[in-house]
């Protein structure tokens, strides 16, 4: 299971984890999140040990979706030492978002 | 779950859906008919039929297409979901699922507004119910070409404290108070790191966030994750696209856009996507 992060979880989950990780940022009244969220799950298990999944409900976290400019959902966000390091916007195929992750990180 | 799901109902699509049927595969297609053949006053150059008439050649391909028993659906798709091993197709409100896809839906002409890729989830939106709720209070615009932006515009005002609706069809309307209808040309977006504001002809438009409601999407946002090159699907001689079980025909897949063509990549659609098919069940 893929876990939710806050507000207030934000900093110690996300911004200090010693992983990278990966932001869903969704909402849960938006479609193309709901077929994502299979997708991310599948994701961080082959994934594991590699990059942190975690999502976030942009609806009851408005502090850390602004401070990031989510404008559309499902946006998914790979944060690195604290800082965001790469952005997909919409829905994305596990093997996408698996080869994006990869690619930004170089692994 | 259907073993094929058709998008588009031109010749690529009917004769994919034609073969798919003589190889026992269930199938759905989705579209209403070519509007680009229905408006072709005569074919000069399909063997076999000289001169046929536009509406005459979509009539004999709807018999054919009707002595199958592939399932038709009007509903426009809006995008496939491609969920690891099977494919979910959002046709208006319904998901229908299917382990193979085959995009025939033909090609785009119309040019998108300038920077409308750039700044898409930055400020651009092609989903007013994905994203309205982002924009509660805030003020919007929405670029309507079709009956559903109407819609999709009165949805907004709901939610939002102002729109603009940048009308570009001649469906008519009748909005909430909080709708200002501006009649004139979209030309391009412009803003820093998102759109703020979208020039128009004539004038401008300042809001915090545009939605672009049309008929159809580009092929990136009608299929993510799928290879494009411009207008069209990136496939091989099998009319494979980088997606496994996805595969394309016919005018999106590139010129020469003709009917000969679009209905020979047709049947091959269909066969590589039996072939995928017989595979994946073993």
């Amino acid at each position: 299971m893929v876990s939710h992060v806050t507000d207030s979880t934000f900093n110690s989950e996300v911004l200090n984890s010693d992983k990278p990780v990966l932001v869903d940022f969704f909402a849960t009244w938006c479609g193309p999140c709901k077929m994502l969220a299979p997708v991310i799950e599948e994701v961080a298990q082959k994934m594991e040990g590699e990059v942190k999944v975690v999502k976030l409900d942009v609806d009851e976290n408005p502090q850390t979706s602004r401070m990031y400019g989510i404008m559309s959902v499902p946006t998914m966000v790979l944060f690195k030492d604290g800082k965001p390091v790469g952005k997909l916007v919409g829905f994305n195929p596990a093997e996408r978002i698996e080869s994006a992750l990869r690619g930004a990180l170089g692994i | 779950m259907y073993d094929i799901a058709i998008i588009g109902k031109g010749p690529a699509g009917i004769s994919a859906a034609i073969t798919a049927h003589a190889r026992n595969k269930k199938v759905i297609v989705f579209g209403g008919d070519s509007k680009k053949l229905l408006l072709s006053p005569s074919i000069p150059n399909y063997p076999g039929l000289m001169e046929i008439k536009g509406t005459e050649f979509v009539k004999r391909l709807n018999e054919h297409l009707a002595s199958t028993d592939a399932v038709l659906s009007k509903k426009m798709v809006t995008a496939v979901y491609s969920m690891g091993g099977y494919f979910a197709i959002q046709a208006q409100n319904d998901m229908i699922e299917a382990k193979s896809v085959i995009i025939a839906t033909g090609v785009d002409f119309k040019k998108s507004i300038e920077n409308e890729d750039t700044f898409l989830g930055m400020g651009v939106s092609y989903c007013a119910t994905c994203d309205a709720p982002l924009y509660r209070g805030k003020t919007v615009a929405v670029v309507g070409y079709n009956k559903e932006s109407i819609e999709e515009a009165n949805f907004l005002s709901e939610v939002c404290s102002k729109v603009y609706f940048i009308s570009m069809t001649r469906e008519p309307y009748n909005f909430n108070e909080n709708v200002e209808v501006i009649k004139d040309i979209p030309v391009k977006f412009e803003g820093h790191m998102h759109a703020q504001k979208l020039i128009l002809k004539n004038t401008e438009v300042v809001a915090d966030g545009f939605f672009v409601i049309k008929d159809s999407y580009p092929l990136t946002s009608l299929v993510p994750g799928l290879d494009v090159d411009g207008p069209h699907v990136v496939v091989n001689r099998a009319m494979e696209t980088n997606m496994k079980g996805v595969f394309a025909a016919g005018d999106v897949t590139g010129r020469p856009y003709q009917n000969a063509k679009a209905v020979g990549e047709g049947q091959v659609a269909a066969l590589s996507a039996v072939d995928f098919l017989n595979g994946r069940d073993k």
